[in-house]
């Protein structure tokens, strides 16, 4: 195999793959670390985000990138709601209690989902698109722009948690979660806006998951676990650690099918994850162990 | 004259068991009180029952015309009491400036007075404002807790053993910034557990045992009173 | 006729109901008094069904078996099976908070699937394992399925017995003090991880066995036999509403959910067919309602623990300082 070859085949898919999962280990990470438990229903918000997607799409006749806003704003709200409805009254009680309940909505988001829209895969867009050839790397139009979003969603979230005073109140109660109480930071705006802003990015997630691939009810949950083993693999708590575990999940994913049966790509994450949790709990970029 | 806060026989505790037994704390406006006290006296436990961090049963607490007992935290704070915890006290991964940003997080409005306010403080941290306040040292860690609670210009500081685990030299420093502080109309109520020279420094002092008031004056009359320096000043 | 039928179904239910009582009591274990998550009860159901299957069954073209072992040998085997998958993922995460067992278990589970389904050798992937041989198998429909629900019952009784010993045992106190004050134990000089693997061990040996005993009730298993998440969230729901930390509670809440569930399946099989599968999902998301609902206004279950000294996991935190 040429070094071109192993680029198109698999390094060029992993980083698509890696980016779609960075979206959603993004919000894994701040959920992670701001209400200080690991949220299990981020793959099936996904997914729900993917199909609101389709719903758009089908019923406006409009590009997926035109319905990716709503989808984003749509499941920003719901994560809010099941928080609102869901999480919120089990704020005192052990977190674990709350990991528990968000495996429940995962179930219970995924069955919505198949009420609705039923358990056949759909897509976007009918056809096949042919790659493009750029100086012997096959590139897709869409695998360009999912990266690019990635990194311009990414990137907006860096520059809010740096600049704005929301964003440092968000820092400051990851940080320091009883001292960002003693200085009087709203604990229940800084909740919200955590869960619009994993929302979001899982809808993103989901629908760019939707564009390279197809949508399907479980497509989420699937996800769950490499996402999962990007957050931790970057960092609890770290936003470009979750990126770059994403990237590098993605593409050991990608790469696992040249020494394993291609069944068990899956079974790459869950190898990531122990092995970091093994070796280097905090992760690459020093995060949080809770 | 009315003293800026007045404990009167506070009771409570973290849960169903009462740590305080009566605990009565005057200080004015222009003071700085230290509580004193053995190991398990309740000293922290007494200074936490004013930012309404516990359970209380019984008592009263007046600031500054107000009945806080019970208040919440964050309403507390508006008020114009801050606290500066023993441990934790600062945001880790934040820099120098955004913590004092996160201290002045209630406050609406142009923040560049209390910045200066601070710095002029604490020149040290004015140099290294960018500075990731989990790198320093634990004397320059203690001023950043302290320039955050002062962000909000707090008539009372409420400070939890600050010079716990610091070198003589850095105690010195942080009792000589106590008294900058207070130069500015700032009035401290701080526990320390270096009882000798906590009295030498502080205007007046209680000394607690067992969740209650044991002795109280001037710092000098404490550190001359015999029983005191049995229970506590070796000797 | 009719109460033929009826007493069949109640044996049949009886079965169901031992089955995932077994796997509640060993959550339990687990849960009820480690404080672990284990979000991969199919797993180790599924570890425990194929161990047993591929012991017991008679010898098939290209499949890894032919042993023909004892029932009661493969039923070992399985709980031996279950506790050793347990044991690395056990060894690697319980060092940190729960939250990371979850994900793990979540993990494995999802790797046993993967296995099940395309081992070929081992599983005979998607056909599954068949002839598994069921004791009393031999006997009329009726006294047969009456002979296999003694039997689930007396695995579960000598289960039930020996955990409730255990728990009563400076083992299970040890258990609880970990549990509700981790500090405290680990001040005192206990080996918390060692403790916690032990339970994490034996819970996934029960859930093994509940596997095992499942896959010889049917005389076969496949990779479709039970649907992995249904299966831990009844496991949940049960040990929630029965009452976490309780072994009766256990055994208690895998009958009444068992029966609700059932219940909620002969419904919605009376609706026309393309109701019914829509109906499926609704029953889906119906658990999932119902795990949010005993967990905020039944945390405690009907049978709550019984208090030693002020040992309830629901009002403990683990995140508490001081």
């Amino acid at each position: 195999m040429t070094f071109l070859e192993l680029v198109n085949f698999y390094i060029i898919p992993g980083l698509v793959l890696g980016s779609i999962y960075a979206l959603g280990a993004v919000g894994i990470t701040l959920v992670f670390a701001i209400l200080r438990y690991a949220h299990l229903a981020q793959g099936d918000l996904a997914t729900l985000g993917a199909f609101v997607a389709l719903a758009v799409v089908t019923g406006l006749g409009i590009p997926p990138l035109a319905a990716l806003p709503v989808a984003m704003i749509f499941t920003a709200a719901v994560a809010v709601g099941i928080d609102k409805v869901f999480y919120e009254h089990l704020r005192e009680r052990p977190k674990i209690v709350t990991v528990m309940a968000s495996l429940g909505i995962a179930l219970m988001i995924r069955s919505v989902v198949q009420v609705i829209w039923g358990v056949d895969a759909e897509s976007y867009v009918r056809g096949i698109v042919r790659p493009q050839t750029y100086f012997g790397l096959r590139i897709k139009d869409r695998e360009i722009y999912t990266v690019l979003f990635m990194l311009f969603l990414v990137g907006g979230l860096m520059l809010f948690l740096a600049r704005s005073k929301w964003g440092k109140a968000m820092r400051a109660m990851s940080d320091n979660p009883n001292l960002a109480l003693l200085s009087g930071i709203d604990n229940r705006k800084v909740v919200m806006l955590t869960w619009i802003i994993a929302g979001g990015l899982c809808a993103a997630s989901g629908v760019f998951l939707g564009i390279n691939t197809e949508i399907k009810s479980m497509m989420g949950w699937n996800m769950l676990l490499p996402m999962f083993a990007a957050a931790i693999l970057g960092g609890v708590g770290r936003v470009e650690g979750a990126v770059l575990g994403g990237l590098v999940v993605g593409v050991a994913e990608e790469l696992s099918v040249l020494v394993l049966p291609s069944e068990y790509k899956a079974a790459m994450a869950f190898v990531i994850l122990l092995f970091m949790l093994l070796v280097r709990p905090t992760g690459l970029l020093r995060g949080k162990v809770l | 004259m009315t003293p800026l806060l007045s404990m009167k026989n506070v009771r409570g505790g973290y849960g169903d068991a009462d740590i305080l037994h009566g605990v009565s704390i005057d200080v004015a406006s222009d003071e700085i009180v230290v509580i004193v006290g053995p190991n398990g006296a309740g000293k922290s436990t007494a200074m936490k029952s004013v930012f309404g961090l516990l359970t209380l049963r019984g008592g009263s607490i007046l600031f500054d015309g107000d009945e806080i007992l019970n208040w919440a935290p964050n309403r507390i704070v508006q008020r114009g009491i801050c606290y500066v915890p023993q441990v934790d006290n600062i945001f880790r991964e934040m820099s120098i400036h955004e913590n004092l940003e996160m201290g002045a997080f209630l406050k609406k409005g142009d923040l560049s007075a209390a910045y200066d306010r601070v710095y002029e403080l604490f020149p040290d941290l004015k140099e290294r404002r960018k500075t990731m306040a989990g790198s320093l040292s634990g004397g320059q860690r203690q001023m950043v807790a302290m320039g955050r609670a002062l962000m909000l210009d707090p008539k009372l500081l409420l400070l939890d053993e600050p010079t716990a685990g610091l070198s003589p030299k850095y105690m010195e420093q942080i009792f000589q910034i106590c008294r900058d502080v207070r130069a500015t109309g700032v009035a401290i109520l701080l526990v320390e557990q270096h009882a000798k020279q906590a009295l030498a420094f502080a205007d007046r002092g209680y000394v607690l045992a067992a969740g209650q008031n044991r002795h109280e004056g001037t710092g000098a009359e404490l550190l001359a009173d015999r029983e005191v320096a049995e229970m506590f000043l070796g000797g | 006729m009719e109460l033929i039928g009826l007493a069949n179904y109640a044996l049949f239910m009886g079965i169901f109901i031992g089955i995932y009582a077994l796997l509640a009591l060993g959550l339990n274990i687990q849960w009820g008094f480690a404080g672990l998550f284990n979000a991969g009860i199919a797993g180790f159901f599924a570890v425990g069904a194929y161990t047993s299957a591929i012991l017991t069954s008679p010898y098939a073209e290209g499949r890894l078996g032919g042993f023909e072992m004892p029932f009661f040998v493969g039923w070992a085997g399985a709980m031996v099976a279950a506790g050793l998958i347990a044991w690395p993922i056990g060894k690697i995460c319980l060092r940190f908070r729960s939250d990371y067992l979850a994900i793990a278990t979540i993990g494995v589970a999802e790797i046993i699937r993967l296995v099940v389904k395309s081992e070929e050798t081992l599983t005979n992937s998607a056909r599954g394992i068949t002839n598994i041989p069921r004791p009393f198998g031999d006997l009329p429909y009726v006294q047969s399925q009456a002979a296999y629900l003694s039997i689930v019952l007396l695995c579960l009784g000598l289960c039930y017995f020996l955990v409730q010993r255990q728990f009563n045992a400076p083992w299970g106190r040890m258990m609880r003090a970990i549990r509700d004050n981790e500090l405290a134990a680990r001040a005192m000089g206990k080996n918390i991880e060692g403790r916690r693997l032990e339970a994490f061990m034996f819970g996934a040996a029960l859930m093994g066995l509940g596997g095992a005993l499942f896959a010889h009730f049917n005389r076969s298993i496949t990779p479709e036999a039970i649907d992995p998440m249904v299966a831990t969230f009844l496991v949940w729901i049960m040990l929630i509403l029965g009452g976490q930390g309780n072994n009766k509670g256990a055994i208690l809440g895998a009958a009444v959910v068992w029966i609700i569930w059932s219940m909620s399946e002969i419904a919605t099989d009376q609706l026309p067919a393309e109701y019914a599968i829509k109906a499926k999902y609704i029953r889906l998301f119906l658990i999932g309602l119902m795990l949010q609902l005993v967990l905020r206004f039944r945390p405690e279950g009907i049978l709550p623990e019984p208090t030693r000294g002020e040992s309830r996991p629901a009002q403990v935190s683990a995140q508490e300082k001081d």
